[in-house]
């Protein structure tokens, strides 16, 4: 009896502080964000007043740029996912293999990774502006001298390239440690059974490869929903609205138009979007793991 | 004897595509590190051409301009004061959360680590209302006992991972020497997180080292707060014509990161590379 009272006491004791921390930082903001939501407030005004859903109407509507901006960042996640973890995946085959350097090398692809997003931005307007006019002077090759961050069209291809340079190196050491585990036996078996270097990579590798390809198009695909930083030094979401990611509307509405409860709204509805979206890719995910799983458990009976 | 020499021909067509591709990947930094110490005239006239003379005058003008030493010292502490938090509160919990299963600590573990869901665009309006009541916004210490919120989450999920691998044996026999539950954490189970308590460590340090927005939304302007990146933003955007002292100031912002990296870079990818796979 004793000792079951102490076990109670001492999980509530070592866990308390988590729960606190946890309850102060999300989950009082994520249930007082639900009713300022339903309120008309500029952040400053004594009292927040109720009105309801209105918000959301308005949020839902043209005028408000909230479906603008997720239209943006669904583009922005869809390219962003597709290239961080072709182009990952690509360059860690290739840097699986022993030479000397090889290490120096995928370090070089790793420091984008480690340096802020916001320094990121500024580096590549840097080279956007001032650097790439240089080279055309050089070179006078013609797409230097295109008007990246000008143009809406052109701007959306850069915000995405440099998401993708600054977060390569992270996808890239995550592949090289699944290739990695890929066992060699395997794969001399199949080079004996005369699979040429494309057919081992496609039928041998990547499948063995699944573990790594889930959590790099998860964690790619989380992040993408989010971005804010390197678009905000980069683009300013400019031209125009062209860039303007949800999170950066988001951020807008509340603390540049200062409309609190319009801004709430938004962000409500932005993490409604975004869990329906991760969990239905990992759903997805999962069924696919499962059919390949039952499928070799079948091959093996 | 021919197929081989075509697979070495091969290869190292290879190794020069790779190397070329990792030069042009860098060559920005490169750009950032040689414009950060030449004359603004130079870097009007020709970007791409090495400094003809290493103007070190931007960077000292820099640092006094920036108050780069304070920068520094607030960035460190907001990043120590968050770690230490992070990881003793993760680990207590997840300690007991593998060890003693019952009702109360199902229910902990979900409290505490669903919000690893909540973007933090989404609370983030509320929570700037809630820490300026509660003086937590503005002050270095508030800034990094905000962070242990943050990180706790995700940091018990991986520290809970990883307790599952600690065989029970090992504290009962703690348990049968005398040591109460604190005491066995302390004393037997902590020690033995360390490689794990060092993922945490890595993959915490360089997001709240880089991070930006919650340093943006808290510090109100107050100098005091202030970190490196935040402030290297605002001094852009201040010289956002004037490139040589830009350029040199996020130089200096991204230094202490380059530095530890290339003497820490092995434990590095390796804390990264766990944290996401558990994480």
């Amino acid at each position: 009896m004793g000792r079951k009272k102490k076990e109670y006491f001492d999980s509530v004791v070592f866990t308390i502080p988590a729960i606190f921390l946890v309850c102060v930082i999300f989950y009082i903001p994520f249930l007082t964000g639900i009713y300022y939501s339903l309120t008309k407030w500029n952040g400053i005004a004594k009292e927040p007043v109720f009105i309801g859903i209105d918000n959301y109407k308005t949020l839902f509507g043209s005028a408000s740029g909230f479906l603008t901006s997720m239209g943006f960042t669904m583009k922005y996640t869809v390219l962003f996912m597709l290239l961080s973890n072709v182009l990952a995946l690509a360059i860690a085959s290739a840097l699986t293999k022993k030479f000397r350097g090889v290490s120096v090398i995928r370090s070089m692809f790793f420091i984008p990774y480690i340096m802020s997003m916001t320094i990121v931005g500024f580096i590549w307007k840097f080279i956007f502006s001032q650097g790439f006019a240089a080279l055309y002077e050089k070179t006078s090759m013609g797409f230097l001298n295109w008007s990246w961050l000008g143009s809406s069209k052109l701007a959306f291809y850069s915000v995405v390239f440099v998401g993708v340079w600054q977060s390569l190196g992270f996808y890239i050491v995550l592949y090289i440690a699944g290739l990695q585990a890929v066992p060699l036996d395997v794969l001399e078996a199949a080079t004996i059974d005369g699979a040429g270097s494309f057919k081992r990579f496609f039928m041998v590798t990547l499948p063995l490869l699944k573990p790594s390809i889930v959590t790099c198009i998860f964690l790619s695909l989380t992040n993408s929903l989010k971005v804010f930083d390197i678009i905000l030094a980069l683009t300013k979401g400019g031209p125009g609205d062209a860039t303007y990611s949800a999170t950066m509307d988001i951020y807008r509405e509340a603390f540049q138009k200062n409309n609190y409860g319009l801004g709430s709204a938004k962000a409500i509805v932005f993490f409604v979007i975004v869990l329906i979206i991760t969990q239905v890719v990992m759903k997805l995910m999962d069924r696919e793991e499962g059919d390949t799983a039952k499928k070799r458990k079948g091959g093996a009976e | 004897m021919k197929l081989t020499q075509k697979r070495k021909i091969k290869k190292a067509i290879l190794i020069i595509f790779m190397v070329l591709l990792a030069l042009i990947y860098v060559y920005p930094i490169f750009l950032m590190c040689i414009n950060a110490v030449k004359p603004f005239g130079e870097v009007v006239i020709d970007v791409i051409k090495l400094p003809s003379k290493p103007e070190w005058g931007n960077l000292t003008y820099v640092i006094n301009k920036m108050k780069y030493g304070k920068l520094f010292f607030n960035t460190l502490v907001i990043t120590v004061i968050g770690i230490l938090g992070i990881v003793v509160f993760s680990s207590l919990a997840a300690y007991i959360m593998d060890r003693k299963k019952n009702r109360y600590t199902q229910i902990a573990k979900a409290i505490i680590t669903t919000p690893m869901l909540i973007p933090f665009q989404t609370i983030m309006i509320p929570l700037l209302k809630l820490m300026t009541t509660l003086h937590f916004s503005g002050s270095k210490i508030g800034l990094g006992i905000q962070y242990w919120g943050f990180g706790v989450p995700m940091a018990t999920f991986i520290f809970y991972n990883f307790m599952k691998t600690i065989p029970a044996e090992i504290d009962e026999s703690a348990f049968m020497d005398g040591a109460g539950t604190f005491k066995t954490y302390r004393l037997v189970i902590f020690p033995l997180l360390k490689s794990v308590t060092f993922t945490v460590i890595v993959i915490d340090v360089m997001w709240i080292w880089n991070d930006f927005l919650l340093p943006l939304l808290m510090v109100n302007g107050s100098n005091d707060t202030k970190t490196l990146v935040l402030s290297a933003y605002s001094f852009v955007g201040q010289f956002n014509t004037q490139w040589h002292y830009a350029m040199a100031s996020m130089a200096l912002a991204i230094l202490p990161s380059i530095i530890v990296f290339i003497f820490l870079q092995k434990y590095i990818v390796e804390g990264v590379v766990a944290g996401a796979v558990k994480g």
